[in-house]
């Protein structure tokens, strides 16, 4: 006879309801799995087998089918394993047809029988629910992670003999969720600082604390230029703490994607902090966009909402960075392969931070610079490109001399005082923009640059006077707009006047550095 | 005798073919048109070959030379000395090395002046590649490139040093702008005093690494030149006072302005602990007073232009 068993597979970030049909009939003993299967779910086979064994149910010696429906999706995971056991129980007549009518499984088998937990149970999850199908059988150590989806009846189970036996009798499902629940219970949590790095550590670096505010504020990719040891990675891990929190739904969409890559902890399920990345430049185009045959989210995914560091910048290789460029431009990074196109979220912050040539002392009075000239040059090359005009806010960063970080520092704002300007000027910007499509004056572009960025008479006379004297180019026009429009409001000012327009012009290091 | 013959070198070497339309022309040391200067000196080049105006051989001239790795500050001391003669009809003389040498020359152009560039090699061969555009620059202002190698020849370690005896034979005096210990231009000073040249250096900071070269050639008797101004008395040329900032920098400008003068070279946190003023404020008078030319930037630092 058959059965009919629901289970879900992902696809890109987001999860598609499969079924999981099981013929056992007479024929020669033999287990097929049909419905392009992925290498993981052909090798489930054997676990399945053995599992069922292991229950001390004897495996059928018939002809067994299993069909993974709809047919032309390509499947893949480990989540398949309990499905097409509990489907072969169900075509044994093991547990009641009727049981499997509004219920999904998903969970990987050990060869014991118990269950193990999978990769990207939330969006699983989620995908389920999408479908209409309320009741989800997941795996013990995933309860708490899919505990985050709303509306969903979770039934925990540690082991394949559970799940047979919560479907022949439904009460069991009841104490399957007190035994895991609570084995599973939050522990108390720790009273812990506001900021886990704060601001108020840093020394000094008045003008690259305010030129990160005006960054996080304006969501403004930035660049930082500055001697080895000037603090540049220091100052960069603080920026995701003067973000403003991400509300439910974003952080449930940083949670999915998160959790399509496995790296969720079973303590800590939900995301609730802003992600900040930052892969080493040897990093390949797939780890840092995503790929695989069946695509994985990249860094520039995992760091969706929050920051991606990109430390030692010129050391990328040029074309992993030109990659950069679409997601820059859409929020989003659509990855096509064989199987099929995939689209993931990839809304971050861009933060570069680079030393002045490869040995890093090229202007440093206190160090002789070992470079070549043309060794500076070929290193400086890496800074030009359309990537650049992505990035708005450009600084320098100095190291802070020894007197200066003894004493301890006084005026310096934390990360609590930052966030707060970041927060009023996110306010600002939302009201302005609301209904336009665009959330932050980083977007700003074309007609809306111009409807939200006209300065003040003298703010113009000024800009126009810049041109002229610091040989800016025209692509530079629009990104000091950008950022004295974020100044200005930070400031609280309708208008963008000639004094915003004066500090955006000082963020523009690279400008100078690329003309040599 | 003149010798005008076009040369071709090899297709690698030619740095365009610009260059080889413009043809490279020779003179003689016997030719009425090779600058006393030049004969007198230890060693005198046999020949020169040519691209540009010749003349410009025998008009008062200084030479501004420098390491190729400058710092902000070297560069535009060398723009300004180079722009500074330009402006009073001084033909500037140098490398076109990358660095302070291209500085000094697009000092020169800025200001319409003249300016002749001494090559280490034949003058079709690719000297720095990125130096391609500022040569013709120099060619189409009316400059001078000269080389004593002949077309095709390609530079080597020995033949920079020995061009620079040309560089500070052909001037009435020599400006080391920056040098390291060790640079070339170091020994453009030595000929320089060889040849009974004035020598002047640019004083640096003791700490800069940059400066260490022009500080040693001041305690070997170098002229330091104090104010860029110094150099024109070797031309007998009255130097007009330059009118003060003063007067046309607002409060709050000129507190940022008095506090960079009093304190030699600082940045922007300096600036914002030192007047009260916030950070984004300062750095906001800060670029309105670079581009007022009060003051200068480079890699975060902030210096007194004028």
């Amino acid at each position: 006879m058959i059965s009919k068993v629901f289970t879900a597979a992902l696809n890109g970030i987001d999860a598609e309801l499969i079924i999981v049909e099981t013929d056992v009939s007479a024929g020669l003993p033999a287990l097929n799995v049909v419905g392009l299967p992925g290498i993981e779910i052909r090798e489930a086979r054997e676990r399945m087998r053995v599992a069922v064994h292991n229950m001390g149910v004897s495996f059928p010696a018939r002809r067994v089918t299993v069909n993974l429906s709809p047919a032309d999706t390509r499947k893949e995971g480990s989540h398949f394993d309990l499905p097409m056991a509990v489907g072969i129980l169900g075509a044994m007549s093991l547990v009641p047809q009727q049981s499997l009518e509004n219920t999904a499984f998903l969970g990987e088998l050990s060869l014991d029988g118990s269950l193990k937990a999978i990769r990207g149970v939330l969006p699983l999850a989620e995908g389920i629910l999408r479908n209409g199908i309320k009741n989800i059988v997941i795996p013990a150590e995933n309860l708490r992670e899919a505990s985050l989806v709303e509306g969903v009846n979770l039934i925990p189970a540690g082991s394949l003999a559970e799940v047979s036996e919560v479907l022949r009798n439904p009460d069991f499902a009841l104490e399957l969720l007190e035994r895991y629940s609570t084995k599973n219970s939050r522990k108390p949590k720790t009273p812990e600082k506001a900021f886990e790095k704060d601001f108020a550590d840093v020394y000094g670096q008045e003008n690259a604390k305010r030129a990160l505010v005006i960054a996080a504020a304006g969501m403004h990719n930035i660049a930082m230029v500055g001697f080895p040891g000037s603090g540049k990675t220091m100052l960069a891990s603080r920026l995701p703490g003067i973000l403003p929190e991400m509300t439910y739904e974003e952080k449930l969409e940083v949670t999915k994607i998160y959790s399509i890559a496995g790296e969720i902890s079973p303590d800590e399920p939900l995301m609730d902090k802003r992600p900040f990345r930052c892969p080493h430049h040897t990093i390949s185009a797939a780890g840092l966009v995503g790929g695989g045959s069946r695509p994985r989210p990249g860094e520039i995914s995992l760091s969706h909402n929050g920051v991606l560091f990109l430390d030692e910048f010129p050391e990328f290789t040029p074309s992993n960075l030109e990659m950069l460029r679409q997601p820059l431009e859409s929020g989003e990074i659509s990855i096509c392969r064989a199987a099929g196109n995939y689209r993931f979220p990839a809304d971050f912050m861009l933060v570069i931070a680079a030393n002045p040539c490869r040995c890093g002392y090229y202007g440093d009075p206190m160090h002789n610079c070992t470079c070549t000239p043309s060794q500076i040059a070929g290193y400086r090359r890496h800074f030009s490109g359309p990537l650049l005009d992505r990035i708005d806010i450009q600084l320098e960063v100095m190291p802070v001399k020894y007197e200066e970080l003894s004493c301890e520092a006084g005026i310096s704002p934390d990360s609590g005082t930052m966030r707060a300007s970041v927060s009023a000027a996110r306010q600002v910007q939302e009201e302005r923009f609301r209904g336009s499509g665009i959330k932050f004056n980083s977007s700003l572009a074309g007609s809306l640059l111009k409807k939200y960025c006209t300065p003040s008479p003298d703010g113009e006379r000024l800009l126009e006077e810049a041109f002229r004297t610091l040989a800016l180019s025209a692509r530079a026009r629009d990104r000091i707009l950008r950022v004295s429009r974020t100044i200005a409001d930070i400031e609280g000012d309708g208008q963008i006047g000639s004094a915003h327009i004066a500090e955006a012009l000082s963020y523009r290091s690279l400008d100078k550095l690329y003309r040599g | 005798m003149v010798h005008d013959t076009k040369y071709a070198g090899t297709k690698k070497e030619l740095i365009n073919t610009e260059i080889i339309n413009n043809e490279v022309n020779y003179i003689d040391a016997a030719d009425e048109r090779f600058p006393d200067s030049l004969r007198m000196i230890e060693d005198p080049p046999r020949g020169l070959y040519y691209v540009g105006n010749i003349q410009l051989l025998k008009t008062p001239s200084a030479s501004v030379v420098g390491s190729r790795k400058a710092t902000e500050y070297g560069k535009w001391v060398s723009k300004s000395i180079g722009t500074r003669l330009g402006t009073e009809g001084v033909t500037v003389i140098s490398g076109l090395a990358v660095g302070i040498d291209s500085y000094a020359h697009m000092g020169a152009l800025k200001a319409e002046g003249k300016t002749i560039a001494v090559l280490g090699g034949g003058i079709n061969v690719a000297c720095p590649a990125p130096n391609r555009n500022l040569m013709r620059e120099i060619i189409y202002a009316d400059g001078l490139v000269i080389s004593e190698y002949e077309p095709g020849v390609t530079p080597s370690r020995f033949t920079f040093p020995r061009r620079n005896r040309i560089i500070s034979g052909l001037s009435s005096a020599t400006v080391v702008v920056e040098a390291g210990f060790g640079s070339g231009s170091l020994i453009t000073a030595e000929y320089a005093a060889k040849q009974g040249k004035n020598v002047y250096a640019v004083p640096g900071n003791i700490t800069s690494q940059a400066s260490l070269g022009c500080n040693k050639l001041i305690y070997d008797g170098a002229i330091p030149l104090i104010v860029i101004e110094d150099i024109l008395n070797e031309f007998n040329i009255e130097i007009k006072k330059s009118q003060g900032f003063s007067k046309k920098l607002g409060h709050d400008e000129l507190t940022v302005c008095e506090y960079v003068a009093n304190s030699g070279e600082t940045d922007i946190d300096h600036i914002c602990v030192g007047t009260g003023m916030s950070p984004g404020k300062a750095s906001g008078i800060v670029t309105v007073l670079e581009m007022k030319g009060v003051i200068c930037t480079g890699m975060g630092k902030i210096f007194i232009a004028k």
